[in-house]
């Protein structure tokens, strides 16, 4: 019994082993590419917000009455707000982080430098808005009161009187100044011709939840600057203690409102919830594509394996033929494993091919990386396995097959 | 005919009625993930005002400062930005040569219903040009949009979305009734009957978003000094610390639609606007070559991209799911036929012609194909449903407009269309995975299995 036989055997009638390969193909092709997107997607998921994201809660205001004196109520809802039993720290925002919104504006360690601009996530925060996000500070110290500037007239101009000094992201800072310190380093703002010195720098802090596909860390490059964000809409973000953020937030949504007339509370909603719904179409489709993934591989298994199993039905008087000249129940067994093998190593080399040319296109498409060859490698590994467990039982029964049913003149 | 192969084919199931469960199930899960994602698909795909697509035009002006290799549009750097500048969008606005046209942005403003016990709210808002309605065919239920004359020295009139209507005066017709926006009376003239264009070509800046309920001429946002609420993309380092100042810079927020009834009319406005642009280069402005851009609706849907690489991904790999399955019952099919090859011959033998056979096995994976495509139907809807309450109504609540969850079901909704596409996949499944097994089993000669019994 060698392959020579079997290849033999399998040319007389090609159309199901070719039917088999040509499946296995298609499946390794999906599987491969299928793994390496949700494994770039569970990458990103992994990633750290910087954020204390689960006793963080944020409340929208709108102030309405021609007489609403915006500076005043964030000052006066700040005090209230950071007076509140089981509240760290509260601060106004200009921008929500983990939702991508907000100012970008055009950053450069030197004046004027067109050709070097650095984009960055600009938020105005008032005091203490590391303590606030429950940032990591690994260098320097929070925005200070005394440094908190007035609100700009319009939103468009939020940041025409930025600070003289700024709190950055190491991403940041290692972007602007490489390996040196960036703290006391100056930074200057192009779009709106100023400069800041850099007083604290914090370890991480994702404005947005990381882009599928860009290289870049585009998310972690964020200015805090010490402002008070314009109106008439007002963000405020509150930290509490470990596991008072619902409590809290239930007081907020009782006796918050009617502190200050002339406004309206539009939003109360945990910073933990916007996080996971920024994700939420991304972990979808990760969550659809795996489905899929598994559905490919269960049908191709069970194909397999009924394929196998009408090979032994139909083949039954031969193998009574071989076994009653001599063939022994492992010869059998040996057979059709090793038949199969070969089907699956032509489904496998071909659905190589196909899974490379596949991952060329899909690296284009969503601008990841060219797939690894350890996935592909990984794929035939596991096609090979599942096919070899899907053949088992047919094999075994065709090995069962007694020498007696030669003798049989009808099967 | 008919009814004898259906029968044959129903013994044939009853045979081995595992295997006959397993090809239906695959079928079916194949047939259902295409759905799923096709649906996902067709809801980003279509051009909602497709009767005049072909006469409504984005204008585009390629204003970029630098060389494109920096710009944000990495995948097509010959795009200008998809939106203008104030001054640009004003001059061009001037033109008189299309049939109508409209500058516009997206703003935000408060309405406060003055009524108990029905809060003041915030309203998404657009901030427009009288042509708006007429240009786009937005169906009034009350009253019709603004005069020309009411663009320019602003006057108080509004035209409001049915939900706005039904929130502040309860449903009736509120035309020539006042309304206070942001703190000022506004006189409705017109109210708005359920128009969500999806995706909303006019500003994709938001594609699934709801369009507005608060429309203002456009001559407030000056008055007013209204914040944009879309995004402002600042091309140069212009200074910009007043709202007069970002009126001046290069910063683009701005869109320009226009209608032009001809290829003519189309011509001499493209002319016009490369005369304005070169005009402007002599001012300084506009360093690269010139590249203006009419895009009519569905070039424009396609230039932003609407559809999105990752809609065709999922609708691909659905598809190779659908061929696996296909291919898995080809192969299985024809295991099975030569299986039973001597019933066949003893049929054959008996004067079944070979066309008899071919048919009643064609029939018989066809059936199987068919059952299939019913259950992903099934599957296909209960896949949707599960989509909508998990993923796109959690995430129409965080919009403030309501209306974003009449998308959301809008997004999911398995439409007569796909029903159309399920029965044509079947069909297509069941000759692709059922012609060649058929033919086979119709080309064994009878003798050779008569013989062997």
């Amino acid at each position: 019994m060698n392959l020579r036989h079997i290849v033999h055997a399998m040319a007389r009638s090609k159309t199901g082993p070719l039917l088999i390969a040509a499946q296995i193909a298609i499946t390794l092709a999906i599987l491969v590419n299928v793994v390496y997107v949700i494994a770039i997607h569970v990458g990103l998921e992994r990633r750290p917000s910087g954020l204390d994201l689960d006793s963080i809660f944020w409340i929208v205001s709108e102030g309405h009455a021609p007489d609403y004196d915006h500076a005043r109520v964030t000052h006066a809802d700040l005090i209230y707000l950071n007076s509140m039993p089981g509240v760290v720290a509260a601060a106004a925002s200009s921008a929500l982080p983990q939702t991508g919104m907000g100012w970008m504006l055009g950053l450069s360690p030197e004046p004027e430098d067109d050709g070097q601009i650095t984009p960055a996530f600009v938020y105005a925060m008032t005091e203490r808005a590391v303590d606030t996000l429950g940032l990591k500070l690994i260098a320097g110290r929070d925005l200070r009161a005394e440094a908190v500037v007035p609100p700009g007239q319009h939103q468009e101009t939020q940041f025409a009187h930025l600070a003289p000094e700024i709190v950055i992201t190491q991403t940041l800072a290692t972007k602007l100044f490489g390996g040196e310190s960036a703290l006391g380093k100056t930074i200057h703002f192009s779009p709106v011709h100023r400069a800041s010195t850099v007083v604290g720098i914090v370890e991480r802090l994702q404005a947005a939840p990381p882009l599928f596909g860009s290289a870049s860390d585009m998310e972690e490059r964020v200015v805090i600057a010490p402002e008070i964000p314009s109106g008439p809409t007002a963000l405020y973000l509150v930290r509490t203690e470990p596991g008072r953020r619902d409590e809290v937030m239930a007081h907020v949504e009782k006796d918050f409102g009617p502190t200050q007339p002339g406004r309206y509370i539009e939003r109360i909603e945990t910073l933990a919830n916007t996080a996971a719904a920024m994700r939420a179409a991304d972990r979808t489709g990760a969550i659809a594509l795996a489905t899929v993934a598994t559905l490919v591989l269960a049908v191709t298994a069970l194909g397999i394996f009924g394929l196998a199993a009408f090979a032994v039905t139909g083949r039954t008087r031969q193998i009574g033929i071989q076994r009653a000249v001599g063939a022994r129940r492992r010869d059998i067994l040996h057979y059709f494993l090793l038949e199969n093998w070969l089907i699956n190593t032509v489904g496998v080399a071909a659905g190589s091919a196909l899974a490379l040319a596949v991952a060329v296109q899909l690296a284009t498409m969503l601008s990841i990386p060219r797939l690894p060859l350890i996935y592909v490698v990984s794929g035939v590994l596991c096609l090979w396995m599942i096919g070899l467990a899907a053949v088992v039982a047919p094999a075994r029964l065709a090995a069962a097959v007694p020498p007696a049913v030669a003798t049989r003149g009808i099967v | 005919m008919l009814w004898h192969d259906v029968r044959q084919a129903w013994w044939s199931f009853r045979r081995s009625p595992w295997l006959t469960v397993l090809i239906i199930g695959a079928m079916a899960a194949g047939i259902g993930t295409s759905l799923i994602t096709l649906t996902l698909y067709h809801a980003r795909a279509g051009n909602p005002i497709w009767w005049k697509s072909d006469r409504l035009f984005a204008v585009t002006l390629d204003n970029r400062l630098v060389d494109p290799q920096s710009d944000g549009n990495s995948r097509h750097p010959e795009y200008p930005p998809f939106m203008l500048t104030w001054r640009d969008a004003q001059a061009i606005y001037r033109s008189d040569i299309p049939v109508r046209s409209a500058r516009m942005f997206a703003s935000r403003r408060l309405i406060d219903p003055q009524r108990p016990g029905v809060p003041i709210f915030r309203a998404a808002t657009r901030v427009t040009s009288a042509d708006f309605f007429a240009m786009f065919d937005v169906p009034f239920l009350y009253g019709t949009g603004w005069p020309r004359t009411a663009d320019e020295a602003p006057e108080p009139v509004v035209v409001i979305s049915k939900a706005i209507n039904d929130r502040v005066f309860g449903g009736v017709d509120s035309v020539g009734r006042s309304i206070n926006v942001s703190g000022r009376p506004f006189r409705v003239v017109g109210v708005i009957d359920g128009w969500m264009p999806q995706p909303r070509f006019y500003d994709l800046s938001g594609a699934f978003d709801p369009s507005e309920g608060i429309f203002l001429p456009f001559g407030w946002t000056t008055a007013w000094e209204l914040p944009a609420a879309g995004p402002i993309r600042c091309l140069s380092n212009d200074q910009v610390g007043s709202f007069k100042e970002l009126l001046a810079a290069e910063c683009v927020w701005l869109q320009v639609w226009a209608e032009l009834a001809s290829d003519e009319q189309r011509a001499r406005y493209q002319q016009f606007l490369d005369n304005y642009v070169r005009e402007q280069k002599e001012a300084g402005r506009f360093p690269r070559p010139l590249n203006n851009r009419l895009a009519d609706v569905s070039t424009w849907l396609d230039m932003n991209d609407v559809v999105g690489d990752k809609s065709r991904i999922l609708v691909a790999v659905a598809l190779l799911f659908l061929a696996v399955c296909v291919l898995n019952t080809l192969g299985l099919m024809l295991a099975r036929f030569l299986g039973a090859a001597p019933i066949s011959g003893l049929r054959r033998a008996l004067g079944a012609t070979r066309r008899d056979i071919v048919r009643q096995h064609l029939t018989e994976v066809m059936l199987m194909g068919l059952i299939g495509g019913i259950a992903g139907l099934g599957l296909a809807k209960a896949g949707l449903w599960l989509l909508h309450v998990l993923l796109f109504l959690p995430m129409a609540r965080q919009s403030i407009n309501p209306q974003a969850q009449t998308i959301a079901h809008s997004m999911t909704h398995l439409d007569g269309q796909m029903v159309l596409a399920a029965l044509a996949m079947s069909l297509i499944a069941g000759l692709a995975a059922g012609l060649y097994p058929a033919w086979r089993i119709g080309r064994l000669q009878p003798a050779s299995f008569l013989k062997s019994q």
